[in-house]
């Protein structure tokens, strides 16, 4: 199957930012609200994962979580690939 | 040869009085009168090996008033056979070698001066409509002699329209493509002299992707879109190659008929002609967001006032027909977006051709507008504007709608998509 690395969905959400000129922080631990990365965002960048990977998704399957930082963000990601 | 068609007496066989009008299919020059008079047994499915049979079977009906429900084989399945064998038809193709009919399973009597629409089937399974000829001309009153362009599949509502006007009116021609040459139009109609022509908005984006240059050549002053949503931007387009051309849209459908025809060259209709009641004349209304049409030409058995299943937007005093009501309309994590709106957003673009705009499953929010574009071919002339990329076209919706309603995925396909209908499904 074919995976995102951990980095390669960081590269995404930069273009996401950038796109709205917005710049990603080197800081897994930057807060999604101060950097601008909204709900809108997140579902982009969902999208764009799996546009790269050519799989869906099973966005059902892990549940409610936080996701606060930008580090949950990719992690959520990273997981959401093995469901 | 002459045969009557029908055990069931129709009246004394009369020609329409467009008999002697010239038709040109596939490039050969014929007139109604010159076409073949096959028998066709009562009620009649036929479905038609080309454009020339089609119009063998609508003369057919128009002088014996044969009960007939035409259409291709295409877009006739093995269900749908069944379903016309059932309802008593004798379901018959129509090619070079004559009528090859398969007998009805429960024979009955046929119903004089009957004609029967298969609905294009953008509302699901397509179902039959019953219309007379009269009930489907909604031209009356003597038009400018016209050559009108016919690219419609045979047996629709919009082919009808264009084949009853050049039946009953003296003096309007046809010029009938065939799904192959349907790419080439613009050399057979300026070979031909059409100088009106009716499609959809997606027949004319088409056109205008492939060959501006050569539908610039076909002499119009006619220009009609219908059968799918209009938006400005392919208004503005057909305005500047054609300044001169009076350029109309029609809302029409199989159930309500011709309703709305709009000549102002501007999307939409003006919102006072909502709730206004006059004889003869069909009355639009606007029930929870759906147009509400209640028609004189309206199908059998479709009396009053019918929900479109139409999804209308009233913007700048103008009424929007945005698209279907079940398709319209994309819940983005509880904001109501129309799709028709983001896509009149995007072909406004003017380095698209084409724009479909959909919904797309996501998480958080449930869904999410994406869209898919056609860009016009690049003009090397103009190459340091540069082909807009994916962030542009986000920007530039950006810029024009709700954050919700911004397409955030936006795919670049290298051709228009067009289905028999001549519709796109946007």
């Amino acid at each position: 199957m074919n995976e995102l690395s951990r980095a390669q969905i960081r590269d995404l959400m930069a273009q996401v930012l950038k796109n709205q000129d917005k710049e990603l922080p080197a800081d897994d631990a930057a807060q999604l609200r101060e950097i601008g990365f909204r709900s809108l965002d997140f579902s982009e960048l969902a999208l764009r994962v799996e546009d790269e990977t050519g799989e869906e998704l099973n966005f059902d399957a892990p549940g409610l979580r936080r996701i606060a930082t930008v580090g949950d963000v990719l992690d959520f990601l990273v997981e959401l690939q093995h469901q | 040869m002459t045969v009557a068609t029908s055990r069931h007496d129709a009246p004394a066989p009369a020609e329409p009085a467009g008999v002697d009008n010239r038709l040109v299919v596939g490039g050969a020059a014929l007139t109604w009168r010159s076409l073949p008079t096959p028998a066709l047994p009562g009620p009649a499915a036929v479905l038609a090996h080309s454009a020339a049979h089609a119009l063998t079977a609508a003369r057919q009906h128009a002088v014996h008033g044969t009960e007939l429900l035409l259409s291709t084989a295409s877009r006739v399945d093995a269900a749908m056979r069944t379903e016309l064998l059932e309802a008593g038809f004798t379901v018959s193709v129509l090619d070079d070698d004559g009528v090859h009919p398969s007998a009805p399973a429960r024979p009955r009597a046929a119903e004089p001066g009957r004609l029967w629409l298969l609905t294009s089937g953008s509302t699901g399974r397509p179902k039959r409509v019953g219309h007379t000829l009269d009930t489907l001309t909604t031209v009356r009153v003597d038009q400018p002699g016209r050559t009108w362009l016919c690219p419609y599949a045979p047996g629709t509502y919009a082919w009808w329209q264009v084949v009853t006007l050049s039946l009953t009116q003296p003096g309007q021609h046809l010029v009938v493509v065939e799904p192959d040459e349907l790419d080439d139009w613009p050399s057979v109609a300026a070979a031909h002299g059409v100088d009106a022509a009716s499609g959809t908005p997606t027949f004319w984006r088409r056109t205008l992707y492939r060959d501006a240059d050569a539908l610039a050549r076909v002499p119009l002053r006619q220009i009609t879109l219908g059968g799918e949503p209009v938006d400005q931007a392919i208004l503005d387009q057909l305005r500047e190659v054609f300044p001169a051309a009076r350029i109309s849209w029609i809302y029409a459908s199989s159930e309500v008929g011709a309703s709305i025809v709009v000549h102002d060259g501007r999307a939409g209709f003006p919102v006072d002609w909502l709730d206004r009641e006059t004889p003869g004349r069909p009355t639009l209304s606007v029930h929870d967001d759906e147009l509400v049409v209640t028609s004189p030409y309206h199908g059998a058995g479709l009396a009053g006032p019918v929900r479109t299943g139409d999804r209308v937007q009233v913007l700048d005093g103008r009424v929007l027909i945005t698209g279907r009501l079940d398709s319209d309309e994309i819940n983005v994590g509880g904001s109501k977006v129309s799709a028709g709106v983001v896509r009149g957003v995007l072909a406004g673009h003017p380095a698209v051709a084409w724009a479909r705009v959909t919904g797309r499953r996501a998480p958080v929010l449930g869904r999410m507008v994406v869209a898919e574009v056609v860009l016009v071919p690049a003009e090397p002339a103009s190459a340091d504007t540069g082909v807009p990329d994916e962030a542009a076209l986000v920007r530039w919706c950006a810029d024009r709608l709700s954050e919700h309603a911004v397409p955030r995925r936006i795919r670049v396909l290298t051709d228009i998509p067009v289905k028999e209908t001549l519709k796109s499904d946007v």
